[in-house]
């Protein structure tokens, strides 16, 4: 079964030729043929050409998740190669060879950044029944004891998010509305990347536009760890790690627009989600509940190490980020003068689709809606398409009732179906204290210490990113049907 | 990742020089008969022998190579089987490599030819002779989805690549 | 199989007699559908057109409507709805169209995208609200009609693992099934504890592809026919779908459609060029089923049959059409 969310198994196309042979990527192979060149299969099953008696090993061919994100076919052969890229193998093994040249003392040791979410601790904390805060204690205390250097938690990335949307969207509410661009409104949330991907490999051009060039808070981590954290290392490399709550954040971290070309280093090495590191701790022998306590490094702003407490906190909104409340929020302020409180929806075809309205003196002014999962996604883009869309902003997630429902959860452990077991993630979330992005002190010196201010280029460059639309294969000899 | 049978561009690159086999010298003289009677279009006769409807799919070309599918012994005369009273022919093939991801393609290719050229009442199977291929039955059961083959044909692109593989009746 | 069963099954107590060929169709004909009041079907195939066919007189069936403004591919199924108002038409193009005719001749007002390829099978629910469409992108989608002119996506249900063939609809409740490439029926039901469409319960058991699969008029019995060329008859045993019976030993091809009639007579078109029609009978003494072949003829057509549609109101008059570019009305008594 595949671990991708239902949005990306839907655009997984044409994925029948055979089981064996889904992929369809076109591969370039540098080689000389000439008419006496053979190919032979060893008793060992490996592939040799033979030229002129000459026998030589064929290289078997190699497929990157990048290159299966640029490719218009199936997305689940992308599977099999997440499981050997980001696996919890591969992180034990990145731990054990750091560990080892460590006591070894030998040159090179990596700094191991640990990123964790908000969505990811919840999911665990229910799981193993402890506070948001206590779990996120504990699991640095984990990552820790498996050699990471640093555990930092996520919420500033979440924050630059939000206010880089909100900001985003002003931008684009007076291009429309003053200088009448087309195809900025409405804009469309861009931290699912599950969704981005459908959108690039389905709907293409139409949508592209709309999306917005925000960052997810995950690749945001992944510019302020390895563009920020890096300057008092020494030089020293960084391996950064994410602990999400979704599968397709692996394929979002794979993404060519989140590598470095000249360093070649992914902004996340490796995404670890909720329900691989329940496996984890099984495998190890370890109940989280038995750990102690340890703490949260912040590393951002004095060049000294600062270690606290896990103090876990919510946004406005929804378990998703809160996107389309905290820029509906901002944007009646700073639009209309408007302070608006609680924001009240209305619920349409389903729970997973629902609307909000600015209105004044009987005009409405914005609409703003949370569209999650596969099947509001389509009502959404057929709206788009048929240029019946009333909507100025639309917070969309590709999995029903957004990423505290994310695909990498851990299942419940007593019969409850995913809604009671979100339910009570969500109770969870909304438990917690809520903080504004905007008090955030240590975002607004990032802004001006690693940014160069907002709206600078490295702001764009660090904060932003880029979409493009996938084009369909017309190969016929690679044409599945 | 093992080297599965990763849909290149060119199946060359699975099996660049399929003449490790060896290949069968034909019978000029009985290349000339079969290739004087194709060129004459329809066959002459209403009864269908395995002789017959294997001249309608000998010349069928691999896609990727410039070589017929006789001269690659893809098909052979002796896995062709035709009862004309019961309106049955069944084709078995061989692709040249066990994991041959071009295997669908081939067997689509010759259904196609037989579907325009044999009458109507026939009721044709084309499958993959037992053990030369390793998806042996996800090929034939593809292939003998007349739904899904109705559906490929309508594929432009794909369809020009069939047309390319299958002999113009003018062709000497 | 018993030898006196051939040709149309003389000394049987049935008859099955063609009592009328229609030919306006170029190419395959791929599926017939009776209109709800019995006095009209509907055709489609290869020819990418709907015909619309009419009683004039008694036997006599005309094709009064083409409609070819619609599809760029060929039309895989047509559909009418409970009202008989509405014409639903499923295509290879991805695309679902729903024809009505408030205009007062029938027109394409509605299309349904969102598949990534070819559309095999789409449904109405009896309540007329819900329509089910399914397609080789393995997908089974849920529509929900909205102020009487739009259609929402209610649901997209991922649960087979390849080409699905066929979606059908219970006669009395909500409960869609579909059948597949991945030789399974799945049954579906919207789950409010889930806020969703779920999948309930998968039927295995056939060997190969199922194609077809309709609910008898009570709803007490599916019928599934498949390319391993037996039918299935299933029925809800203390709550759950299970195979009471398996129909096998008559058929020589693929079996690509069946139809219940109301007196719970069914019908199946086969690749064989057969038709047959059966009828389930209780042992009395050992309380199991079994099914007759009551009529039959195997040369029904002169290609693969592809679609046999009983005649709602009329359960003596059905229609098959086929690969031979035909149609034909029978007449069983």
């Amino acid at each position: 079964m595949s671990h991708f969310s239902s949005v990306l198994q839907i655009s997984d196309l044409d994925d029948f030729i055979t089981p064996s042979q889904e992929c369809i990527k076109p591969v370039k192979i540098d080689r000389k043929i000439n008419a006496d060149t053979k190919i032979k299969i060893q008793d060992d099953g490996k592939y040799y050409q033979e030229n002129e008696g000459v026998l030589e090993k064929l290289e078997k061919v190699q497929i990157t998740l990048a290159d299966c994100l640029a490719c218009s076919g199936c997305i689940t052969s992308a599977e099999s190669v997440l499981i050997t890229q980001q696996s919890q193998e591969e992180l034990i093994k990145v731990f054990e060879t750091n560990n080892k040249m460590k006591i070894e003392n030998i040159d090179g040791t990596k700094c191991i950044v640990v990123s964790i979410s908000i969505q990811a601790v919840l999911s665990l904390a229910i799981r193993y029944e402890l506070s948001p805060n206590d779990c996120a204690a504990k699991l640095s205390t984990y990552f820790r004891k498996l050699g990471a250097d640093i555990v930092v938690d996520m919420t500033i990335a979440e924050d630059l998010a939000l206010l880089e949307s909100q900001n985003e969207f002003i931008k684009r509410y007076r291009a429309a509305t003053i200088d009448k661009v087309n195809n900025v409104l409405p804009m469309l949330a861009s931290s699912c990347p599950g969704w981005v991907c459908y959108a690039e490999k389905t709907h293409g051009s139409y949508i592209l536009p709309f999306i917005s060039t925000t960052r997810s808070p995950q690749q945001i981590m992944g510019s302020l760890v390895k563009n920020w954290l890096n300057r008092n290392l020494d030089g020293r490399e960084i391996y950064h790690i994410t602990v999400m709550s979704c599968f397709d954040k692996k394929l979002e971290a794979s993404r060519e627009e989140f590598s470095s070309k000249e360093t070649n280093s992914k902004e996340v090495d490796c995404v670890i989600t909720a329900i691989e590191l329940e496996q984890m701790l099984e495998n190890d022998n370890i109940s989280l509940n038995s750990l102690e306590n340890s703490l949260f490094t912040e590393p951002w702003i004095s060049n000294e190490r600062c270690e606290v407490l896990p103090n876990l906190s919510k946004h406005v909104g929804s378990g998703s980020g809160g996107y389309a409340d905290q820029i509906f929020k901002f944007a009646a302020k700073e639009l209309f003068g408007m302070e608006i409180g609680n924001i009240e929806y209305k619920e349409l075809r389903n729970h997973d689709f629902k609307e909000a309205t600015l209105e004044q003196n009987g005009n409405i002014l914005m609409k703003f809606a949370i569209a999650n999962g596969f099947r509001n996604i389509q009502n959404l883009v057929q709206k788009l398409k048929r240029g019946k869309s009333p909507y100025h902003y639309v917070e969309v997630m590709a999995c029903p009732s957004g990423c505290l429902n994310g695909g990498a959860q851990v299942r419940s452990k007593s019969n409850l179906t995913s809604k009671e077991l979100t339910h009570q993630l969500e109770q969870l979330y909304y438990s917690l204290p809520t903080k504004s992005p905007e008090e955030n002190k240590i975002v607004m010196k990032l802004y001006e210490n690693w940014l160069e201010g907002n709206d600078s280029d490295k702001a764009i460059s660090m904060l932003h990113t880029t979409y493009r639309a996938v084009e369909k294969s017309v190969n016929a000899l690679n044409i599945k049907w | 990742m093992t080297s599965r049978g990763c849909g290149t561009e060119h199946c060359c690159q699975q099996n660049p020089n399929p003449v490790i086999k060896e290949k069968t010298e034909l019978n000029v003289e009985d290349k000339c008969i079969s290739e004087d009677k194709s060129s004459q279009g329809e066959p002459l006769t209403d009864v269908f022998n395995n002789k017959i409807v294997f001249d309608l799919i000998r010349n069928i070309v691999d896609p990727e190579h410039p070589l017929t599918l006789e001269d690659l012994k893809v098909v052979q005369e002796d896995l062709v089987d035709v009862s004309d009273e019961n309106n049955y022919v069944k084709i078995c093939f061989s692709p040249t490599i066990p994991y041959c991801s071009m295997a669908t393609l081939i067997g689509l290719s010759i259904r196609v030819q037989l579907l325009r050229s044999l009458p109507p009442r026939f009721k044709v199977t084309v499958e993959v002779t037992p053990g030369t291929h390793t998806a042996e039955s996800a090929i034939n059961k593809q292939l003998a989805d007349k739904e899904r083959v109705a559906a490929a044909l309508e594929n432009t692109h794909l369809i020009s690549v069939i047309n390319e593989c299958i002999p113009a009746r003018s062709k000497g | 199989m018993p030898d006196i069963i051939t040709g149309e099954m003389s000394g049987s107590e049935f008859k099955l007699e063609a009592i009328q060929t229609l030919n306006q169709h170029t190419g395959r004909v791929w599926h017939v559908s009776w209109h709800p009041e019995g006095k009209m079907f509907a055709s489609c195939g290869e020819d990418r057109a709907i015909r619309l066919w009419s009683m004039e007189s008694k036997n006599q069936w005309v094709n009064k409507v083409v409609l070819t403004e619609g599809h760029k591919r060929t039309i895989r199924q047509v559909t009418w709805s409970p009202c008989g108002n509405f014409l639903a038409s499923a295509s290879f193009d991805g695309t679902t169209c729903i024809w009505d005719k408030k205009s007062g001749q029938f027109e394409c007002n509605a299309t349904l995208e969102g598949h990534e390829n070819e559309v095999k099978s789409v449904s109405w629910a009896p309540n007329g609200k819900l329509l089910a469409t399914c397609s080789r992108d393995k997908s089974v989608w849920i529509w929900e009609l909205v102020d009487d002119e739009e259609y929402d996506c209610a649901a997209v249900l991922n649960a087979h693992s390849q080409d699905v063939k066929k979606v059908a609809w219970h006669p009395n409740s909500e409960l869609l099934a579909s059948c597949s490439y991945d030789n399974t029926v799945k049954l579906f039901q919207d789950d409010p504890r889930e806020g969703d469409w779920t999948c309930q319960t998968s039927l295995e058991g056939h060997l190969s592809t199922v194609w077809s699969i309709q609910f008898d008029s009570t709803g007490e019995r599916l019928a599934s026919c498949s390319d391993d060329l037996t039918v299935k008859i299933w029925k809800q045993q203390e709550h759950e779908w299970k195979c009471a019976h398996t129909i096998e030993g008559f058929h020589n091809r693929t079996i690509y459609d069946l139809s219940w009639n109301s007196d719970g007579y069914l019908a199946t078109a086969c690749g064989d060029d057969g038709l047959r029609i059966f009828k389930e009978e209780a042992c009395i003494e050992t309380g199991s089923i079994s099914y007759k072949l009551v009529a039959e003829n195997r040369q029904a057509h002169t290609q693969d049959l592809n679609s046999v549609a009983w005649n709602p109101i009329d359960p003596q008059l059905l229609v098959t059409c086929s690969d031979d570019g035909e149609l034909k009305v029978w007449h069983f008594k």
